[in-house]
């Protein structure tokens, strides 16, 4: 019994049963929903060879990778303040970004980084779509605009590229496929380098290049498995990742509603389709332009799909054809949804101005978490084993004062203790200016005594460091804690 | 051939109440979670009321969560699910009825036992004896309610789904009542069978599992039933399905040693549970890939349908979750992730994420089917679908970010790696505070978003109908090809498999001859059923297309599948001898009051945020000293080695602080620990150590092998008091006042206890005592 | 790259005959690579098992010992063979006087007095000692502490070179023998 599967039922799917998966030197796959093009049906890997796309949107997104290329090669050359721009130092606890100084202790800040990113997403999807897959994912400005540029000049175009892979391993193919691997290797380890720079100094990196590798095991041996995983991720995985590995590819296609910008194809206008001159078509003459210079192998024509990144190739492609043709440009164009059904679009709707809040409260709340982050940081915590002790004359508490210090300066606090008025407390460790040097770090004791017969109780007070040029302060609240005072009173007896 | 064409009245009552019970507990269960996010962040909050600490709601956010609102949900998936795909109405009114009541009574139960602190103090395990039988009774009713209405089917062949729903009720089963095997001393308190290193591997066999066959295998089979239903699609791949159903429930069980990676387990534990879990990441993207491919014809229609937003968005969470377990049961990743919110965190986008979307798109699928009205509003769900993913967003970045941050601190060490940066675990703690306070936000839009659902499901059933199912079905009552005991046995995949295994355990314990033989056989084995299986593919399907017709064989294949593992795990270290788990130290038997104090600890869910198990790392080491060896818990019942250092960890507290430190620190931890989010616990100086249930928990303990001797009841009480008073004397000393008889007495009793053994002869000692480090030995010598 | 297989005959998707309660199935192929995921981690499985159980000689426990005995090891390299004779020659040192001077500021003083005079601490320079006046028996209460009073264990987190300097700093206040 063969049930045609139900729910699929739309005009813009092909009449025709197509072939799948063919490997045909020259011809690019036929898409379907039914299958995955990618995976051939002995599970084999379909390997895509996308033709070039050329208009609008291939020159904008060739400038805004090349942009973000150069940013990501140059953040650890530029120095801010004495430190490159982005330099997170974990060897000694310190994150330099952009000429401020983090300690290990605010690393939390980051969480606003990992859901201001998540929040940004959620909210330029819900307007844009997938912009941030087709313009500004490292998997796509990578490979669009480095591998398969690569490739491109030494294999030639799609036709070029696939009669390659038909052909028999003659020298000439080995040569270039030698050419092709050891380049991408190359590349890959390049970009691994540049991101250790994230994380060591210039210099560092550049003795551990020129050293030999036994002299840094970890570093080399990371530095070579995210090379292999990069060589197979560009090399040969490619737009699988994006497919069954990128929890952000599936959770798009919820994040998008009718009225979000998405890249599409105008069924009212192109549809039914046919070869130029057919009586009754529609605009689309079925050229197939759009399928061959996809690079996740589908047919834009069937709706919005799991493996588009919107990478926009196909709006270049199609408004080629249409101008060869003298139809108007914009049947595969950046719309949204509800426009292509004849509506008109919503830009700002509920779930809008629902993120927008969102988004300010998440702002807001990092402006603040920013505001509280001093140029040092203070820690109190208690000299361990005994809570306090008891002498012929006073209760005594034992602390430990940490005081880390940001600046690449040096910088002298006063560090003093408000205890309630009228006890009579004796105070030891920070009598004179405490001096740390440049990002440094101070342990150091302080012993805090309260006159037997003066002693009534536990107590809270604040410990308190004051930079000598004044500017900010920084508190922390502790307890003073001793026995019942009764029985020091019948001890005295 | 006899055909004839019945009508079938499905059952859809009892799917109407576990969906109801499931709305209700799960608002229930994520309220509690809420609150003790906010407890960790506001110590304030515990209210110095014993039953609303954290230590006792921490288990009840678990237990409700696992059993009360994914428990009701999956009875509801089940129940619904199985009687249309194989065509049969349920077969006992009476049992589905007992089976719904007496779920929501072990869960009334739970709920008032739990805060009051009655707890067996491990992990989704806490629940009494009483209710432990409670709950294998009811399970067993689902499981004849559920095997008799496959036997009145009238579909045939078991799709995939059940095959499920079949792993989960026998495994399930299985793992409860080992995990549970316990000896009361009272009728509220037991102590379990195993201790130590036993019970700890029981434990996360149990605990593990719990999570493979309650929130995953049974949330499988509803997807492979509403997932197509949903999109109108066909299920991607069938031979996917058998691939992916047969490893996932043979090599989950395996991994359950993951969560005690570096710990005292021994090694060989240790590596199967890695490398099971390694093993484990293909077969659960299987799954994913098998709902993500089905859902895939079906991606246009996401845009506005809620059902498949969240099923489109579970699968996904249930493929990061499923990645994100096999990269921390990585030894060297997990020395990072272990003990911090990390765990945290992949457990929620888990929980929140997988089971919680999948539970969210099933209810909002079947409640236009089952009260016969269109949903509310489709817009609020819609609304529900996006707070409820920034929710999870928050909760997760929260605790990822927090987890790696206290766990590059906590290892961090200065002066060449010899001294810790941050020796003061204060430090790491108050690093995290903020995390802490995101978490609340994330949970919190988290139940904004299901008290929405709540209120959909309101307005939609009131006024409404209810309907129940029915089905036109043709019965054909020619026999079915019967696969008997020899066709189930004597097959190519079943000879190959049990032969494959049966090496591998020759390999793994055999002596030298033995174990070469062992590898040998296993890889010839592998070989040859690869070679047999390209060769006769068609036989190999046709046998498994027989199988599915046969009920009973294919659930006996499914519990040896299930089985395999954990006996082969689980019985060398229980039959052992004991000498064996003991490596160079064996702990000291509790005295009386140490025992008493020991279960005020556990009555109080001190284990849910103090670990006791030093971990064979550097920083461990030097944070805690030498690290814990598997004798030093070998009369632990239960194990309390700890899942999360929410504070430091215990194993060696003992004589590090003062008495008189631990009672001020009881009292007002901050006084003590500036920063501190750990509850006061102001009762513990009122209330009275329960002293006359002691003879009955040493005649227990005597029972399960511990050297104490017979004493008299009074002679034991007399004992407990004596070492009250020197303790009271002692804090009178510093300034201090309670007496001998109070919970404060016999818990400092206990912590100074911890870290304390006896260094034990070589002849005891495991193959390696003799050249393990005189040095490390010395430094934790036993002060007596 | 599997660019040389043969190209398909257009077909059918494989799709079973028996469909559950209007649930179909295809019978499609796993992708390649997704088996071979699991091939290779079972692989790596049986690899790591005979490297750790039949290859490997030390157990987790035993590298720990080693690690600590090394840093053990390398703290005292760090500062030299601390015996009697070697402190009371450093203390002679002024480059190691002055950076003991520094850390005896920052974490004695508070106790023992700027000038070694005691307080809250014993009194430093009066060559009374209460816990033995040896280098070494010096050495060993500021790294250890003394239990039940107020002197912590700075050994911890000062570490042997530094504990050493203010051993020597303290001794520079007295004469030699």
């Amino acid at each position: 019994m063969k049930t045609s599967a139900p729910g699929n039922a739309e005009p813009q799917l092909g009449k025709q049963k197509p072939s799948r998966g063919s490997a045909l030197p020259g011809r690019a796959p036929q898409p379907n929903r039914d299958s995955v093009t990618t995976i051939r049906d002995d599970g084999s890997r379909m390997f895509l060879h996308p033709a070039d796309a050329r208009g609008f949107w291939t020159r904008a997104r060739r400038g805004s990778a090349a942009l973000l290329i150069s940013i990501y090669f140059l953040l650890p050359w530029i120095p801010v303040g004495g430190h490159p721009a982005v330099f997170l130092d974990i060897a000694s606890r310190r994150f330099h970004l952009f000429g401020h100084t983090l300690a290990f202790q605010d690393v939390w800040l980051l969480f606003f980084v990992i859901t201001g990113l998540g929040f940004g997403l959620f909210f330029v999807t819900a307007l844009l779509g997938r912009v941030w897959c087709g313009w500004a994912c490292p998997q796509t400005v990578f490979l669009d605009h480095v591998y398969r540029r690569v490739e491109r000049w030494i294999e030639g175009d799609a036709v070029a590229r696939r009669k390659l892979d038909a052909a028999p391993w003659d020298a000439a193919k080995v040569g270039k496929r030698v050419t092709k691997q050891v380049a991408f290797v190359l590349i890959s380890a390049i970009i691994t380098h540049l991101f250790l720079a994230y994380f060591v100094s210039l210099p560092e990196l550049w003795k551990m290049v020129t050293h030999s590798p036994g002299e840094h095991w970890g570093a080399f041996l990371f530095m070579a498995v995210a090379t292999g995983i990069l060589y197979f991720n560009f090399a040969w995985f490619r737009e699988q990742l994006c497919l069954v590995i990128c929890p952000y590819g599936r959770m798009q296609s919820v994040l998008v509603d009718d009225h979000s910008l998405v890249i599409g194809y105008d069924t009212k206008r192109g549809e039914p389709r046919g070869k130029l001159g057919t009586p009754d078509a529609g605009a689309c003459i079925d050229c197939n332009r759009c399928v061959q210079v996809c690079p996740t192998g589908i047919d834009i024509r069937q709706g919005l799909q799991i493996e588009c990144i919107a990478c926009a190739a196909c709006i270049d492609a199609c408004d080629e054809v249409m101008a060869k043709v003298n139809r108007p440009a914009g049947l595969v164009r950046y719309d949204s949804t509800a426009a292509f059904d004849g509506a008109r679009t919503r830009w700002l709707r509920p779930r809008i101005w629902l993120y927008l809040v969102l988004l300010a409260a998440g702002a807001t709340a990092a402006l603040w978490a920013l505001s509280t982050v001093r140029p040092a940081v203070i820690g109190v915590t208690r000299l361990g084993g005994m809570p306090y002790f008891v002498d012929a004359e006073t209760v005594r508490n034992q602390f430990l004062v940490r005081l880390v210090n940001k600046r690449d300066e040096p910088v002298s606090f006063r560090v003093s203790a408000e205890t309630p008025e009228g006890l009579p407390v004796r105070l030891a460790g920070f009598d004179e200016l405490l001096t740390l040097a440049p990002l440094a770090e101070e342990v150091r004791p302080l012993v805090i005594s309260v006159p037997r017969e003066a002693y009534a109780g536990s107590f809270r007070f604040h410990v308190v460091a004051q930079p000598e040029a004044g500017g900010f302060e920084l508190r922390r609240a502790v307890n003073f804690t001793g026995p019942e005072p009764e029985f020091l009173r019948e001890d005295a007896r | 051939m006899s055909a004839r064409t019945v009508t079938i009245q499905y059952n859809d009552k009892v799917v109407r109440q576990f969906l109801l019970a499931s709305v209700i507990w799960g608002a229930v269960g994520m309220l509690v979670g809420v609150i003790v996010a906010t407890q960790l962040n506001a110590w304030r909050v515990n209210f110095d009321l014993p039953w609303l600490t954290f230590g006792r709601l921490r288990p009840l956010h678990t237990n409700a969560v696992i059993f009360a609102f994914v428990g009701n949900m999956m009875f509801a998936g089940v129940y619904y699910s199985t009687q249309r795909l194989v065509k049969a109405r349920l077969a006992s009114d009476f049992l589905s009825s007992l089976h719904f009541w007496g779920w929501q009574a072990i869960i009334v139960a739970a709920a008032i036992t739990l805060p009051l602190g009655f707890s067996r103090g491990k992990e989704y395990a806490e629940l009494i004896w009483p209710i432990n039988i409670a709950v294998a009774g009811i399970w067993v009713v689902f499981a004849v309610n559920f095997f008799w209405t496959l036997a009145k089917r009238h579909e045939r062949a078991l799709y995939v789904a059940i095959w499920f729903y079949i792993a989960t009720i026998i495994t399930v089963a299985m793992l409860y009542i080992v995990n549970h095997l316990s000896l009361p001393t009272s009728l509220t308190h037991s102590y379990p069978v195993f201790a130590g290193v036993q019970d700890g591997l029981v434990q996360w066999w149990y605990g593990h599992n719990a999570v493979a066959f309650f929130l995953t295998t049974p949330i499988l089979g509803i997807m492979y039933y509403f997932v197509p239903k949903a999109a109108e699609r066909p299920v991607y791949s069938y031979r996917l399905s058998v691939i992916h159903f047969w490893s996932l429930v043979f090599v989950y069980i395996w991994a359950g040693p993951h969560h005690l990676l570096n710990t005292a387990l021994p090694d060989w534990l240790q590596v199967l549970g890695m490398t099971f879990s390694l093993m484990l990441w293909a077969p659960s993207w299987g799954g994913m890939l098998n709902g993500l491919l089905t859902l895939r014809g079906a991606w246009h229609k996401l845009r506005t349908d809620p059902v498949l937003k969240f099923f489109a968005a579970a699968v996904t969470f249930y493929g990061m979750a499923t990645f994100e377990g096999p990269l921390l049961s990585i030894k060297a990743v997990n020395a990072l992730g272990h003990y911090t919110d990390w765990i945290i965190g992949h457990v929620h986008a888990g929980a929140l994420g997988w089971n919680g979307f999948m539970a969210a798109g099933m209810i909002y699928w079947l409640l236009p089917r089952l009260w016969n009205k269109p949903l509310h509003s489709v817009s609020l769900a819609n609304t529900h679908f996006w707070i409820g993913t920034v929710g999870i967003l928050l909760y997760v970045a929260a605790m990822w970010v927090s987890g790696i941050t206290q766990g590059l601190m906590l290892n961090a060490t200065v002066e060449g790696g010899t001294v810790l940066a941050y020796p003061n675990f204060l430090d790491t703690l108050n690093a995290i505070k903020p995390m802490m306070f995101f978490r609340i936000i994330g949970g919190g839009l988290y139940l904004v978003g299901w008290l929405l659902l709540a209120y959909n499901v309101w307005k939609t059933i009131s006024g409404a109908k209810v309907v129940d199912g029915a089905a036109e079905v043709l019965v054909d009552d020619t026999p079915s090809p019967r696969v008997g005991a020899v066709g189930t046995f004597l097959n190519p995949p079943v000879v190959f498999s049990v032969l494959g295994t049966l090496f591998a355990c020759a390999w793994m314990f055999g002596g030298d001859v033995l174990r070469l033989l062992g590898l040998f056989g296993t890889i010839t084995s592998v070989i040859l059923a690869w070679l047999h299986f390209e060769a006769k593919i068609r036989g190999w399907a046709e046998w498994y297309e027989r199988l599915l017709v046969n009920a009973a064989p294919f659930t006996v294949l499914t519990f040896l599948a299930v089985a395999a593992g954990g006996m082969i795990q689980i019985i060398p270290t229980v039959i052992a001898q004991r000498a064996q788990n003991v490596e160079d130290r064996i702990q000291v038997p509790y005295t009386p009051l140490e025992l008493a104090g020991r279960d005020i600890y556990i009555k109080e869910g001190c284990y849910n945020c103090h670990s006791q198990m030093i971990r064979t790392l550097v920083p461990d080491v030097l944070r805690y000293g030498d690290y814990s060896r598997l004798g030093e818990s070998i009369f632990d019942y239960p194990f309390q080695w700890g899942s999360r250092r929410i504070g430091p960890d215990l194993a060696r507290v003992g004589g590090k602080y003062s008495d008189s430190w631990h009672y001020q620190h009881m009292l007002d931890p901050r006084s003590l620990a500036p920063g501190s989010n750990m509850p006061n616990y102001p009762w513990l100086f009122t209330q009275k150590t329960d002293l006359a249930a002691l003879p009955a928990k040493l005649r227990v303990m005597r029972t399960l092998g511990v050297p104490y001797a017979e004493q008299t009841p009074e002679e034991i009480q007399a004992e407990a008091l004596a070492q009250g008073e020197r303790i009271v004397a002692g804090l009178r000393e510093a300034g201090l006042h309670t007496a001998p008889d109070r919970e404060i007495v016999a818990l400092i009793a206990y912590l100074q206890k911890l870290g304390k053994s006896e260094a034990v002869p070589a002849s005891l000692g495991r193959k390696s005592e003799g050249q393990r480090s005189q040095v490390a030995t010395a430094s934790a010598a036993p002060t007596p | 790259m599997s660019a040389s297989k043969p190209p398909q005959e257009p077909g059918e998707d494989p799709i079973r005959e028996h469909v559950f309660d209007g649930i179909a199935e295809y019978d499609k192929r796993l992708p390649n690579w997704w088996l071979m995921t699991l091939y290779a981690t079972i692989v790596f499985a049986i690899v790591y098992w005979m490297w750790s159980q039949h290859f490997r000689r030390d157990t987790d426990g035993q590298r720990v010992d080693n690690v600590v005995r090394e840093l053990r090891a390398a703290k005292l390299a760090a500062a030299g063979a601390f015996d009697d004779a070697a402190l009371w020659a450093m203390s002679r040192t002024p480059s190691i006087i002055a950076a003991g001077e520094v850390t005896y500021r920052s974490t004695c003083a508070s106790c023992h007095g700027a000038n070694l005079e005691g307080g809250i601490g014993f009194n430093l320079a009066d060559g009374q000692w209460v816990h033995g006046g040896a280098p070494v028996e010096i050495m060993r209460v500021v790294a250890d502490g003394v239990a039940g009073t107020g002197m912590p264990a700075w050994g911890g987190s000062l570490g042997p070179r530094k504990t050493a300097e203010v051993v020597a700093f303290i001794l520079s206040k007295h004469p030699a023998p």
